[in-house]
């Protein structure tokens, strides 16, 4: 590394450096350095499946059938929670992040994007309000850990990934997991996936500034669409849009945690 | 060459070259991260390594016995080292994987975030190690080189913010090594002649160093160059902002949700080109050929309200960036559009590479592009100009919702900024102002009410019958009427809203069923909110509310900042289970940075004094840690207060901040160098320094207060100057302030040298750590109490200084 070798040849050159604080300055800063490429969380032990599925277990059972923030938000879909216990989501994760794949938080994986929070995952899945022969479409594919997690419970999924690298990354993991019933596809998903339209249910995890019109046409009348509003690693709405049978549209915002910041005194 | 010129290139022109280098690599750095992170964070980080500054007074202090009779040697050996940091450290920055994003989420990113500290506070350790060597090298006349190390700093702020028009701030450190290692050569002139080989390694490092800034991928421009075709059409940079234009296909953004927009039977939004200042998401330019068919979009989003009710309004854009805003004054008739733009990017481009794309919308006989911010430039129009003023959707979305700008001053939302927006209507005009809607809802509330204020300032009896409120899922427009709004006004409204499928939550006659309908909120808080601002309630209101939803004041600008401590705990019970969403990230990093500021100033400087500074008397060393601590205070909450009152007055924030920075640093440097001249007869005594210090302290006072009267007539007066005219009056304004500023510090030193030599290193790092913590406390202080508190803390501790005097040299 430059910044090491230039370190020394400030301790070689500058004759009077002989101060052992400086030294000390020094020695920090090359080991907080060197430190960088050894950051990647070394697993201990690749834990056996058993363990992974009893992670598993707990996350279901402590964060999203039982979120510590109130009973109000729990999954209740038993589809949902079986769905959650079955998808290995620490084949989603890098692998340095392996070992917190279980905790209910988000994770980055690079590219600017993150898995969801599994409470998250769960709670729009279950919103969604979809069945064994429905087919979904979302918009976003990142790891395809949703993805999967919609798998379980509908007839098909079809994603669309915008970056090619993530995209590809999805369908060789989706692929190897066995999850048939899963379409990836690179490409720009605002104007949806038109000739496999309508949909029983939409999901956009993209970021923008307006529901992309053409999605709301390929909504399937009765259906619902759900799109997590806020910035890398918050979702501060989950934006919910039904398309009523007269093809008129209702948006709700639904607050993933109910905060109510405004109480009128009586 | 007499031994009085050699001193002057071999000591006097280093140590301003010194001065010069460490504030621009401040300044450089400082950008570097506002475009590599964000801007509070960006703040954390130099904030921090500035304490390196303050340390190289402590290591000096310690190793005293080890430098005597040898500091030309290591002032050389420091001043090399410097030469090679610059680069070096600014190289290594750029490799530390360390993303603010990922701070809550993963751990190690603390570790990166410790490193880049460590990393970064090289340079500024060095450069004072520099300074503090000189200050013992010229013993006797302390004060002609603190001076020389002030307008060393002076030109360099100046200089750095001259250069930013011309390179990008990725080139600053390759370019200042150049100064730098010249110091290195002038100090090393008097030495042995095989120091000159040193040379040989800063000039390597200009030769293999180029590293352009690591942009965090959580960036709206990084988003974009993801995009598939993406390609960087143009870029440009100011001390304002670096400005890259993409162009993808997949950009599409527009000024929040399209409500009902048929996009078959309209047509898809015209292609765009993606604006994004230092590397955030900005705004788009549109491809326009002259025909607004294509822009029927733009009548579906919020911002079209004003519109509803005007005709052929002669329009102002506050903030009109890539000009979405004055295509919809145009699409809506609009007699004539006056675009105000802040950053000289955004002409720079639309004149250029991007004139044909965007149809040269600035260059048509209807719109009239002025490179002016809203407030500057309102101030020196006439009464009754405009039917409609907007102020544009500034930031993006991303941007808004995770609070990066809890902490900027914002003059364009606070309730004065209303009353002149007002003043320069027509008598029926209409203000209209568009912001992102947050949840729970915060911005929205607080413009209402500060719209609600500034309409009782302008003497509107009965604001009910005045304003509007329309939302979206993601915008909120609020229209503020110099007239009572008329019935047929009110009815177009209820027609826009229905037709659009977008929610009422403020008009007069507004019932609760006629909220709610389309984007259906839980609780729709934005028309209880609405009400019970326009109640008597308000004041329960506002002390009740979860979030800060006071009006903005030119005293209190943070328009964006909403925590409120009292809230906590309610916090606090929402984030159990890693909820993270209502963190306002500005108002927690300049929090941390406080924090990190004292304990790390404690440990690096004031720990070593109470344990290493044996043998000297204890009250001594108090009056020391008093005298310097509040010096050091005191000047920075100086400083921050007049960047904020000027940013308003001079209309930029580059111009104020380097105005201020300048003036300061050379009014001060004079001021200490005039004292040094004074005292050159009477130097032994002791009587006349302290008498110096005093004169000087209550000069600072007469001077501020009479300022804090005199000064908004001042400032009035030049309202209306142009720039050069404004930037003058405050150099003349700041001037006599800054001279009596720049004295008791070197007076301080002096005595300490006299008396007490070894103290002076410490005085030098507890003034600089001092002086760290000060900047960042200033910002809280006016977040919570206003510019007014921080300029009087400010005189406090002057006077403080005043009584504190006598015991550094008792």
């Amino acid at each position: 590394m430059a910044m090491t070798g230039s370190k020394k040849r400030i301790r070689q050159h500058g004759c009077g450096f002989s101060s052992a604080w400086l030294v000390q300055l020094g020695v920090l800063i090359l080991t907080g350095l060197g430190g960088l490429d050894s950051s990647r969380t070394a697993m201990a032990q690749e834990p056996a499946e058993a363990e992974y599925r009893a992670a598993r277990e707990r996350l279901v059972r402590e964060h999203i059938a039982n979120p510590p923030f109130g009973a109000r938000f729990a999954v209740r879909d038993s589809a949902v929670l079986a769905a959650m216990q079955t998808v290995p989501r620490h084949r989603f994760v890098p692998e340095d992040l392996i070992g917190v794949a279980y905790e209910d938080r988000p994770l980055p994986i690079g590219h600017g994007q993150t898995i969801s929070q599994p409470f998250i995952v769960a709670s729009m899945t279950e919103i969604l309000a979809v069945g064994p022969e429905d087919r979904v479409l979302e918009i976003g594919t990142g790891s395809g850990y949703q993805a999967a997690v919609l798998a379980e419970i509908v007839a098909a999924v079809l994603t669309i990934e915008i970056v090619e690298p993530l995209a590809e990354s999805a369908r060789i993991r989706l692929k190897r997991l066995g999850y048939e019933n899963v379409t990836v596809r690179t490409g720009d998903g605002y104007f949806g996936w038109e000739n496999e339209a309508p949909f029983d249910g939409i999901i956009v995890t993209a970021a923008a500034s307006h529901i992309p019109p053409p999605l709301l046409d390929q909504l399937r009348p009765g259906a619902r669409m759900v799109i997590p509003v806020g910035p890398p690693f918050q979702v501060q709405t989950l934006m919910l849009v039904e398309k009523g049978l007269d093809g008129k549209i209702i948006q709700r915002g639904l607050m993933p945690v109910r905060f109510v910041p405004f109480t009128r005194s009586e | 060459m007499s031994s009085r010129s050699r001193a002057f290139v071999r000591l006097h022109v280093p140590i301003l070259l010194i001065g010069g280098v460490g504030i621009a690599f401040e300044i450089a750095l400082m950008r570097v991260f506002s475009i590599a992170q964000w801007h509070h964070f960006a703040y954390m980080i130099i904030s921090v390594a500035m304490l390196g500054f303050a340390a190289s007074g402590t290591a000096v202090a310690l190793l005293r016995y080890r430098l005597a009779g040898r500091e030309r040697v290591f002032l050389a050996a420091g001043s090399l080292a410097l030469s090679i940091s610059l680069l070096a450290c600014y190289y290594a920055s750029q490799k530390v994987p360390f993303d603010t994003f990922r701070l809550v989420t993963e751990p190690v990113q603390i570790r990166h975030l410790a490193v880049l500290y460590l990393t970064l506070a090289i340079p500024f350790f060095l450069a004072s190690w520099c300074i503090t060597l000189g200050l013992l090298l010229d013993r006797g006349r302390v004060g002609r080189l603190y001076a020389f190390n002030m307008a060393g700093s002076g030109l360099g702020a100046v200089g750095v913010v001259g250069l930013l028009f011309l390179v990008q701030p990725s080139a600053v450190p390759w370019l200042l090594t150049i100064p730098a290692t010249l110091a290195f050569a002038l100090i090393a002139s008097g030495l042995h002649r095989r120091w000159l080989l040193g040379l040989a390694l800063p000039l390597t490092l200009l030769l293999l160093v180029d590293e352009p800034v690591r942009l965090s991928e959580y960036k709206g421009l990084s988003y974009a160059l993801r995009l598939p075709g993406a390609e960087i059409v143009a870029e440009t940079q100011s001390p304002i902002s670096q400005l890259t234009a993409v162009s993808a296909a997949a950009i599409r953004e527009t000024p929040g949700q399209l409500s009902g927009y048929p996009m078959g039977e309209l047509g898809e939004l015209p292609e765009q080109i993606g604006l994004y200042f230092d590397g955030g998401s900005g705004s788009v330019v549109s491809r326009f050929d002259g025909s607004l068919e294509p822009f029927a979009f733009l009548d579906y989003v919020t911002g079209a309200l004003p519109y509803q009710i005007t005709n052929r309004p002669e329009v102002l854009v506050v903030g009109s960036g890539g000009g979405v805003e004055v295509l919809s004054a145009l699409r809506h008739d609009a007699r004539g559009v006056t675009a105000l733009e802040v950053d000289p990017g955004v002409p720079r481009l639309m004149r250029s590479v991007l004139r044909e794309f965007s149809g040269a919308l600035y260059e048509r006989d209807d719109v009239t592009l002025v490179l002016a911010e809203g407030r500057g430039y309102l101030e020196g129009r006439a009464e009754a100009e405009f039917d409609l003023i907007q102020v544009a959707l500034l930031d993006s979305f991303s941007a808004a919702s995770a609070g990066v700008y809890a902490l900027a001053e914002s003059y364009l939302y606070t309730a004065e900024a209303i009353v002149l927006y007002l003043s320069r209507l027509s008598p029926d005009g209409i203000l209209s102002i568009t912001r992102w809607l947050k949840t729970p809802p915060r911005d929205a509330v607080k413009l209402f009410a500060t719209m609600v204020e500034a309409a009782e300032r302008s003497g509107i009896d009965d604001p009910t019958r005045h304003l509007a409120f329309v939302r979206s899922w993601n915008t909120g427009t609020i229209i503020l009427s110099r007239s009572p709004l008329a019935d047929r006004q009110i009815h177009a409204i209820r027609a826009f809203a229905d037709e659009r499928g977008l929610d009422l939550s403020y008009l007069p006659g507004i019932e609760p069923e006629d909220t709610n309908r389309f984007t259906i909120l839980e609780d729709e808080i934005y028309h209880q909110a609405a009400l019970a601002v326009l109640s008597d309630e308000r004041r329960e209101f506002y002390r009740d509310y979860a979030f800060h939803v006071r009006p903005a004041t030119d005293d209190r600008p943070h328009f964006f900042r909403f925590f409120r401590w009292r809230s906590l705990p309610r916090f606090l019970e929402a984030a159990r289970g890693g909820w993270f969403n209502f963190v306002e990230w500005g108002y927690v990093a300049l929090l941390a940075t406080v924090l990190q500021a004292a304990v790390l100033g404690f440990l690096l400087v004031v720990l070593p004094l109470i344990l290493f500074a044996r043998g000297i008397d204890l009250g001594e060393r108090t009056g020391v840690a008093l005298y310097f601590g509040a010096l050091g205070f005191a000047f920075m909450f100086l400083e921050i207060a007049f960047i904020q009152r000027l940013m308003l007055f001079l209309a930029y924030p580059v111009y104020a901040v380097s105005v201020v920075l300048a003036s300061f640093l050379i009014f001060a440097g004079i001021g200490s160098y005039a004292a040094d001249r004074w005292m050159a007869r009477d130097r032994e005594r002791r009587a006349e320094w302290l008498r110096l210090v005093r004169i000087a302290t209550l000069a600072i006072g007469a001077i501020g207060l009479a300022y804090l009267v005199l000064l908004p007539a001042a400032f009035r007066l030049g309202a209306g100057w142009p720039d050069a005219g404004r930037i003058l009056l405050s150099v003349a304004v700041l001037a006599p302030l800054c001279f009596f500023m720049g004295i008791p510090f070197p007076a301080g030193l002096q005595l300490l040298s006299d008396r007490s030599p070894k103290l002076v290193p410490w005085a030098w790092g507890l003034n600089g750590a001092a002086s760290v913590l000060g900047a960042t406390l200033a910002t809280l202080v006016a977040v919570h109490l206003g510019f007014r508190v921080v300029v009087l803390v400010s005189f406090g501790l002057y006077a403080s200084a005043a009584f504190t005097v006598r015991r550094i040299a008792a």
